[in-house]
Formats: structure tokens, sequence, C-alpha cells
């Protein structure tokens, strides 16, 4: 019984966090050193890693993709510490349209423009903050996607993550308010029900016993009684 | 078709949002009478006064403003996502 508990407490914890940490936004240090377009055949499994078409568009079972390529800074802990090495990344650029994850992005092909703007070469780097939320996967060939770029001077200008600090907050803030609605909710609703219920049971078991007790009178006046000498 | 989608379901689970802060909100008006008429009557009181007492209190709550910033349950949300829509495309 404790493994179950275990168990789906492990597997609520990997999903939820699962989730965030796909989902919530990341600043990437990077330099742009190419975009591409390329048609992208999904299978079942990595479908979910991508949006839809562009939002004016009809679905289609192929499509073409966005690609930005880039060379990007490594960081350890989720980009909260930046490293002195570098790696290749590559970015999708999908519109996520109004539904999920809600980053309501519409400007896919004016991303693109501007990542193309902004290539650069390594003897003169032009440093760019990518905004972008998502996973890149050999194996799956799944890419995170690019909401937003913008130029910096250097590398080492790496932007605070404000929004998600105000969204962990919020998450903290909005768990003691459901708790104290909950703790009202008890204290007004279900308890005096409960005291309530207590009280009409007791009453109903006392009338039972009275009940009982005059049956078993009546019962026993049936007996013989005991005999007087 | 899909921002429809998302202003329907989106109006449905605000709602609910809504009503429950709005009990959550009336319930804690009313507990706080209570303990204010206990505050001044510690023998109880007329049951009757108490009863007044605190009917009055709700009145007064549900016309003052307090009831309607639950209506900010569906404002705040709406101007997140016009926010987010603007950041996300503004060039």
């Amino acid at each position: 019984m404790v493994y179950v508990k275990w168990f789906f407490r492990i597997v609520a914890f990997v999903l939820v966090f699962g989730t965030l940490g796909y989902v919530l936004p990341r600043h990437d240090v990077a330099r742009i050193t190419g975009t591409e377009v390329i048609r992208m055949d999904f299978s079942s499994f990595n479908r979910m890693f991508y949006a839809q078409s562009d939002s004016g568009n009809v679905e289609g079972e192929t499509r073409d993709l966005r690609l930005i390529n880039t060379y990007k800074r490594k960081t350890w802990l989720f980009g909260f510490i930046p490293r002195d090495s570098y790696g290749v990344m590559v970015y999708r650029n999908e519109d996520t349209g109004w539904i999920w994850p809600p980053y309501f992005k519409f400007d896919s092909s004016d991303l693109q423009a501007e990542a193309s703007n902004l290539q650069s070469t390594a003897a003169d780097p032009q440093w760019v903050v990518i905004t972008q939320y998502g996973w890149r996967n050999r194996f799956f060939t799944i890419y995170p996607n690019a909401i937003a770029i913008r130029p910096i001077d250097s590398p080492d200008d790496s932007p605070f993550p404000w929004f998600n600090v105000f969204f962990f907050v919020f998450v903290g803030v909005a768990w003691l308010f459901i708790r104290a609605m909950w703790r009202q909710f008890r204290e007004r609703s279900v308890d005096p029900a409960m005291e309530r219920a207590g009280e009409a049971w007791d009453a109903a078991d006392a009338q039972i016993d009275e009940r009982r007790g005059r049956f078993r009178k009546w019962l026993d006046s049936w007996k013989s009684k005991p005999k007087r000498y | 078709m899909n921002l429809v989608r998302l202003v329907v379901f989106g109006f449905i689970g605000l709602s609910i949002v809504y009503g429950l802060v709005w009990l959550y909100s009336r319930s804690v008006r009313r507990e706080k009478l209570e303990k204010a008429w206990e505050a001044d009557n510690p023998e109880g009181g007329d049951p009757e006064a108490r009863a007044r007492y605190v009917e009055e209190g709700m009145q007064d709550y549900h016309s003052s403003i307090r009831p309607k910033l639950i209506l900010l349950v569906y404002i705040i949300p709406a101007a997140m996502v016009i926010a987010v829509l603007i950041l996300t495309n503004w060039n």
C-alpha cells in the first residue's frame, strides 16, 4: 500500500513538473547562425510536441516547419547558472494560436524575419536572447519553440526570469487561498451538517431503543409470571 | 474557431471560480458578523435580534463594493490574455 501511494505521488510530481518545465518560458543566450524551413512528417508520438499550423491555415497531415539554427551558451539548472561552454541549438518557430500553451503567438513569419535580420558570424557576433519553451530531443525529433528574440550586447546579459518568479508566487497564493476556502467550507458547512446528522442519528437511535424497550416489555408480558407460592 | 473555444471554456472555468469565491467571501463576512455579535453579547443575547443584526450586515455587504470586486476574477485573466497577446506579437 505504501508503495502504491508513493508510486502515485511520484507520477503526479513528474507530470506536474514535467508539464511546467515544458510550458514555462526560458531565456537562452545565443547567436543566430541561420534560418530554414523543412517539411515535417509527424509521427503519432512526436505530433503532440508541435503546435498546430499557422492560425489562418487549415491543419494538414504534413507541413513546413520554420527552424532557427543557433549557437547557444550552455547553462545549468534551467538557465539559472550560465556556463562558459557553447553548443549548437535548433529552435522551431510555430504559432501557438489561441489554445495551448497560452503564449498567443501569431507572428511566426515576423519572428523568422527578425531571426534572419539578427543572423551573424563568429567573427562579428550579434548576441540575442531567445525566449522559448519546450524541449530539444534528437531521438523524437522535437524542438523548443521560439517565442521572442531580442538583441543584446554581450553573452553575459542573461535576463532574470521575472515571469517564472511571479508564476510560482501566484501558484503559492492560489494554494493558500484554496486551502482557506476549503477550511471555511468545512468549518461552516460540513461540520455543522455532520453535527446535525450526528444529533439526528442519536435521536433515531434513542427512539429505536425506546421502541425496542416497549416491544420487549410487551413480549415479556406474555411470559409466565414468576409463580407465587 | 479556437478563439470561440477559448472564450467559451474560459468563461465556464472562470464562472466556477467566481461562484466559489462569491460563496467564500459571503461565508467569511457572515462569520465575522456572528463573531462581532458574540463579542458584544457574551451571553448570546436575543436570537431574533442576532438574526436581524446578521441579516442587516449581510445586506450592507451585498450593497458594498466588495462583492463587485469578485468580478476581477473575469477581468484580470482577460486583461492578461490581451497583455500577453500584445507582448508576444509586438515587433
